[in-house]
């Protein structure tokens, strides 16, 4: 069948492929327009955005310009997973658990002396939660808040040093000497930087500040401001205690550390506060009698680690205890007024 | 009929190929052989005279005990003056060099930051140290450590070079060409790694000057860590295993003397720091002959106890010194 109908279909094959390549050629010509039009837009639109482009709208620039009299020295380095220890060696590892990215460097020397000098470091922490990890971690104490940078950061000035947490990025600034002239050079530039940022990312940004700050909420008042310190991962050497805040909570004249890291669930809480107690327990600490009928009713467990007390209980959608405590009625104490604001937050 | 043949053919082949293949083999294996250096590359000799591997571990460079005169603590906020008074007491400079020694000082250089920061050991001390050997007629100071991040900048931003040059010292960057793969008996950890050693060859006597540093991984920098510094590689693996490593480095390095700079001490955030605010002033300078005494002792500057610091009793066990400093009778004096 298809032999003998073969010479009539191949005449009118002919004859559509004759217009079939006709109009192929006017459509290729058509389309080869197109393309070559795509390109050159293309080029165009690299060209302009490449004249105003803004690193701001991808975080931080990494790499500043010169400040007033100080201009960078030396050339910009970046540091990634691999390489991080060759410029911070043992300190290294605590930025990799908290997610690090890359930490980019450049050091800045004032024109007119010498001995002025100041070292940026932009550490990506990957994302806000991560940076005020770190830079919580290290916060030091009688420090002078930084506020007021145009977008929403958390930072402070520690004699020669300036350290932000501004959206994804911790970011140091230290300098060679204490100098108020440095302080405000290093002042400006932290301004500058939170200034290039873009008005979407800078609500980015202070949207991801507020939800700290309202994690932080989370703590009592009478909480001491400014010591809250976040552990991404491992808290007190214990793998199943993640996002967990830390702060100095003061009971007349005794200092105690109170913490809390809010879980999936309520059954999920439960099960991390029995695993931190177990884990204790497997290391060496001793079960104490609980005196306060609220932790007790909370179902709260108190602990002798070595000499140290330690408390953890459940609520609602919390872990929350207390750490290494000295004193066991002040630490039983701050566990009751923990436990009472969680109270209320869960509710 | 040409079947088995065939199948003859093919099994003489196969056995001639076989052997041939079983020659090559044992004569690559037998040129590998020849070319094998169990040393490895090791160190070369350059033109500064360095060379020399030290597959065994470094050379001893400790001189002989004198109970009662082991470790020295000085109060004092003048690091020149409670340096020369720690090492009087101990016996004075001659009692550690001789005339006509070359002496290595290892300094912490591992940071490009400012004196003022306390991450490095401070230039007034290697001045100090300096001068006193020359004083005790050394033939020669060499100043060195194995800065990984740029040493140039961490030896001049330090402030360390320039007070090393002053005093009359030469001052010597790592090259790759300086390290030589070592073993140290009995260790777990240093097993053919490489070692910052050919400025180590010609050398007759090593001090290690550390300053006093909390650290975030080992909870503490002092004598026995600064031996870190000599590890070459991608040394941030010990990192996982920090108690080991520097109890291994505290038995791989014998020096002649240690000393202890706890005039500021790093209270927080070391090993870098990067805020004057994580230093307090403690004004106190340890010398020692034995790491681990000074080490327990600069562990009360930190607000720890030495049982917080698993690496010395690792190091005590296994005979580098005791963790019981009080026992060694310690030198005491103040100095304004």
């Amino acid at each position: 069948m298809l032999v003998f109908g073969a010479i009539p279909i191949k005449a009118g094959y002919g004859k559509i492929m004759h217009l079939i390549s006709g109009r192929a050629r006017t459509l290729e010509s058509a389309v080869g327009v197109l393309i070559l039009l795509i390109m050159v837009a293309t080029a165009i639109g690299v060209y302009v955005i490449s004249r105003d482009y803004n690193m701001a709208r991808f975080g931080i620039a990494s790499h500043q310009e010169s400040q007033g009299d100080f201009t960078p020295v030396g050339k910009a380095e970046t540091y990634n997973n691999d390489n991080l220890y060759e410029k911070i060696d043992g300190k290294a590892p605590m930025y990799q658990e908290a997610g690090f990215v890359k930490l980019d460097t450049q050091r800045f020397a004032a024109k007119s002396n010498s001995e002025l000098s100041f070292e940026l470091y932009t550490y990506d922490m990957n994302n806000a939660k991560n940076a005020f990890s770190v830079y919580s971690r290290q916060k030091r104490a009688d420090v002078t808040d930084l506020s007021d940078l145009g977008a929403s950061a958390f930072g402070y000035v520690a004699g020669n040093a300036i350290c932000l947490s501004l959206g994804r990025n911790y970011i140091e600034m230290i300098g060679s000497a204490e100098s108020n002239e440095l302080v405000d050079v290093m002042k400006g530039m932290a301004k500058d930087m939170s200034a290039k940022f873009e008005p979407r990312d800078k609500d980015k940004i202070a949207a991801s500040t507020s939800s700290l700050q309202a994690e932080l909420g989370y703590f009592p008042e009478g909480t001491v401001a400014g010591t809250w310190k976040l552990q991404i991962d491992n808290a007190f050497g214990f793998d199943g205690l993640t996002d967990t805040y830390s702060a100095t909570y003061k009971i007349g004249d005794k200092a105690v550390s109170i913490f809390l890291s809010k879980r999936k669930d309520a059954d999920e809480a439960k099960t991390v506060a029995k695993n931190y107690y177990d884990f204790l327990i497997t290391n060496g600490a001793k079960a104490v009698a609980v005196d306060s009928e609220i932790l007790k009713s909370a179902g709260a467990s108190v602990v002798d680690f070595y000499g140290a007390f330690e408390i953890v209980f459940p609520a609602g959608v919390f872990v929350g205890g207390v750490h290494e405590a000295n004193d066991k009625q002040a630490a039983e104490k701050a566990a009751e007024v923990l436990i009472g604001r969680l109270k209320e937050v869960n509710d | 009929m040409t079947e088995p043949n065939q199948e003859n053919i093919a099994r003489r082949q196969l056995l001639i190929r076989g052997v041939k293949a079983a020659a090559s083999i044992a004569a690559a294996v037998g040129v590998a052989r020849w070319l094998y250096d169990p040393k490895g590359p090791g160190a070369k000799e350059d033109e500064t005279g360095f060379s020399g591997t030290f597959a065994k571990g470094l050379p001893d460079f400790s001189v002989p005990r004198k109970d009662g005169h082991i470790i020295s603590i000085i109060q004092g906020a003048d690091r020149t003056k409670t340096v020369s008074k720690a090492i009087e007491l101990l016996g004075g400079i001659e009692r550690f060099i001789k005339p006509g020694d070359v002496v290595i000082i290892k300094p912490n250089a591992g940071f490009a930051t400012p004196a003022l920061l306390g991450a490095t050991t401070h230039p007034d001390v290697i001045g100090a140290i300096v001068k006193l050997c020359y004083a005790a007629k050394a033939k020669k100071v060499i100043i060195t450590d194995n800065s990984i991040n740029d040493p140039a900048s961490c030896f001049t931003i330090s402030g360390i070079a320039e007070a090393a040059t002053t005093a009359g010292a030469e001052v010597v960057m790592p090259k790759d060409s300086y390290f030589g793969p070592v073993t140290l008996e009995g260790g777990s950890l240093i097993k053919d790694w490489p070692v910052y050693c050919a400025p180590f060859a010609k050398a007759s006597k090593l001090i290690g000057i550390a300053p006093l540093k909390n650290h975030h991984r080992s909870a503490a920098s002092m004598t026995m860590k600064n031996w870190y510094g000599l590890l070459g590689g991608r040394r941030n693996v010990f990192h996982q295993d920090i108690n080991n490593i520097i109890a291994e480095l505290a038995m791989l390095v014998k020096p002649t003397l240690v000393i202890l700079d706890g005039t500021t001490t790093m209270m927080t955030n070391g090993p870098t720091g990067g805020s004057v605010s994580d230093l307090k002033k403690t004004n106190t300078m340890i010398a020692s002959c034995d790491m681990v005494a000074a080490d327990a002792f600069g562990s009360t500057l930190l607000n720890l106890k030495p049982a917080d610091l698993p690496y010395l009793s690792i190091a005590e066990k296994a005979g580098v010194g005791t963790a019981d400093y009080e026992s060694l009778k310690p030198l005491r004096a103040e100095v304004t």
